[in-house]
């Protein structure tokens, strides 16, 4: 175990967040981190195990063992999913995701839609804010509840 | 067939949890935002939410259902009953998406599904049902008719139901005096006095027939159940063999359940039900449930078989190699359903905290519930939390088991009919089973909770 705490990596998120990066990978003692702004970026290794386990058909929850989603500050609104579905960030295939992490958002802003059976539900903000994190990746599972995104409130 | 999604909840998600175990099955439960801790839930290999509580929210929603199935890696769904069980947009959707309905296709489902539909099948397989008129001019036609189909009889309005335009008449005069009364009665509620008369049975008793399609033509049948004891059509205790039926009248109840199922090849286990006319020994076709029905356990017990798992076994493509005469029903089975409702209060559901619960158990006794103490009987759904089955080796030992299971069966934090149940079994007409199906609310309900004289 590495002596990274949860506050370090809010930390590093929040320097990548506000930087004009566009992918970070980093790897201390046994903790590997990998962060990108572009939709459906993939680690080359390491870390890209768990996109491979949610494919996997083993039955656990696909977004068991993600490291990034800890420690957020207490004011942050989670925005859930109002049903089960498969979780898209974009419009369509290849098109930019709806926000990016340090967009400000108003409550009537689409954050993603939620797909079942090829019925797509668009999920609203509902807050105004900015947005801090997305908890899910792309074209996962969600389930009813599940936190989507973070969003920090505007004061 | 690999793994299969529950899509129910309660004690038949946790039966069908332990059925598709026992076959080496993985299993993921469909669990509304209440369901997430039942039992079921954790047993299964894995559960998911769908959504909020509310079932029109979950569990009636038959994408959300199969999409969970499909994101899941579900190759089958066992809709179990209630909720989407008899839909057949849910066993087409499975079909459309490669996923295997565990119960009949959806064109089966269609078939006997329609009541209509279902009268026109029994007809084509010769099935007997309630004699009855077409449309009728006036008093002297129907008298004509009810002479030749027998009395009593009852009117019943073309245009409607709910009472209105019925008139039970015993003979030719009390049929002619009512009929320009029910014709009348008709026109006022609506609009459209056309009379119909059927015979009218004065006690009737509910049986049916536990059956197992195969897919080919060839239907299994476990014996029938006897389920007479019902609260405003909700059965309450249900027994099998339906000892009131002579030995002939229940050989052809079975061959009629087995003709018409099987005119469709029927797949899967399904019901057939039947009215049974106490005076005329005699029975009509009523429906056919196209699932696996709350009282499956009885004809389990009797025929020694685990219907859930051959259900399984049928979808999986692998039917069970024995054949009907190799089936031996063996002594009698009860069972009671134990429901989160007080009876003193007009059958007042009454969710809570389970604070107690002191099941009875041993030999001859199974309990199917998922429910445990500390478990919260949720608002949502329907209020059954238990089913007490017994199983012995005739009618009155069974009576007896069963009142004993009762009276050791203690449930507090909820009211339940637990205590109305001991006193119904008690009954001289329950030890007797001098029953039909209007016993309970007109014989039984009526004096309940009355001091004694």
């Amino acid at each position: 175990m590495s002596d990274v705490t949860p506050r370090d990596i809010e930390a590093l998120l929040e320097t990548f967040e506000s930087s004009n990066w566009g992918e970070m990978k980093l790897k201390i003692d046994g903790l590997e981190l990998f962060l990108s702004k572009s939709p459906g970026g993939r680690p080359s290794g390491g870390v890209g195990e768990f996109a491979a386990a949610a494919a996997a058909p083993i039955p656990a929850p696909a977004h068991a063992g993600v490291p990034k989603h800890d420690a957020a500050p207490d004011h942050w609104i989670a925005v859930r999913a109002p049903n089960l579905g498969t979780f898209y960030r974009s419009p369509k295939p290849g098109a930019p995701p709806y926000v990016e992490p340090g967009q400000t958002v108003e409550p009537m802003t689409e954050l993603c839609v939620i797909e079942v059976m090829k019925l797509f539900t668009s999920v609203f903000a509902g807050v105004s804010g900015i947005v801090r994190r997305v908890m899910v990746e792309d074209s996962e599972l969600v389930e009813f509840n599940q936190p989507l995104f973070l969003v920090e409130p505007a004061a | 067939m690999r793994r299969v999604l529950v899509a129910n909840r309660g004690e038949i998600a946790l039966r069908i949890v332990r059925a598709a175990k026992s076959l080496g099955l993985e299993t993921v439960v469909a669990a509304s935002a209440a369901d997430r801790d039942s039992l079921a839930a954790r047993e299964a290999d894995r559960v998911v939410t769908l959504g909020p509580a509310p079932a029109r929210q979950s569990y009636l929603d038959a994408n959300l259902v199969v999409h969970a199935a499909i994101a899941t890696g579900c190759d089958a769904l066992h809709p179990g009953y209630g909720f989407l069980s008899e839909r057949a947009s849910l066993a087409r959707l499975c079909e459309e998406n490669g996923v295997t309905f565990v119960g009949p296709s959806s064109s089966s489902i269609e078939a006997v599904g329609d009541k209509l539909a279902a009268r026109r099948l029994a007809k084509a397989a010769g099935v007997a049902m309630t004699p009855g008129s077409s449309k009728l001019a006036n008093a002297a036609e129907a008298v004509a008719f009810a002479s030749e189909i027998g009395f009593p009889v009852v009117t019943k309005a073309s245009a409607g139901g709910g009472g209105r335009g019925m008139v039970v008449a015993h003979d030719s005069r009390s049929l002619a005096d009512g009929f320009e009364r029910a014709s009348v009665e008709a026109k006022e509620a609506f609009g459209d006095g056309t009379l119909y008369i059927e015979r009218y049975v004065e006690r009737a008793r509910h049986v049916e027939v536990q059956v197992l399609g195969l897919g080919d033509g060839r239907v299994l049948h476990f014996g029938e159940r006897d389920c007479s004891m019902q609260r405003r059509y909700q059965k309450m205790i249900e027994e099998a063999p339906a000892s009131a039926l002579p030995e002939a009248t229940r050989r052809r109840l079975y061959r009629a359940a087995v003709d018409l199922l099987g005119s469709i090849n029927y797949r899967n286990a399904g019901t057939v039900e039947f009215l049974y006319d106490v005076a005329r020994d005699d029975f009509y076709f009523m429906e056919v449930n196209a699932r696996i029905q709350v009282e499956h356990p009885v004809s389990e017990m009797i025929a020694g078989v685990d219907l859930v798992r051959l259900q399984l076994e049928v979808a999986a493509g692998a039917p069970p190699r024995w054949e009907q005469r190799d089936l031996v029903i063996s002594g009698h089975a009860i069972e009671a359903r134990i429901l989160a409702e007080d009876p003193r209060r007009g059958f007042l559901p009454s969710p809570g905290r389970i604070t107690r619960w002191r099941a009875p158990c041993g030999e001859g006794v199974r309990l199917d519930t998922a429910m445990e103490e500390g478990a919260l009987v949720p608002p949502y759904y329907d209020s059954m939390i238990a089913k007490l089955i017994v199983h012995a080796p005739d009618r009155p030992q069974a009576v007896a088991r069963l009142r004993d299971s009762l009276k050791t069966f203690e449930v507090d934090g909820v009211s339940t009919n637990i205590a109305l149940l001991r006193e119904v079994t008690a009954h001289p007409d329950f030890l007797a089973n001098q029953l039909d199906t209007r016993w309970l609310e007109s014989v039984f309900l009526p004096h309940y909770g009355q001091p004694e004289g």
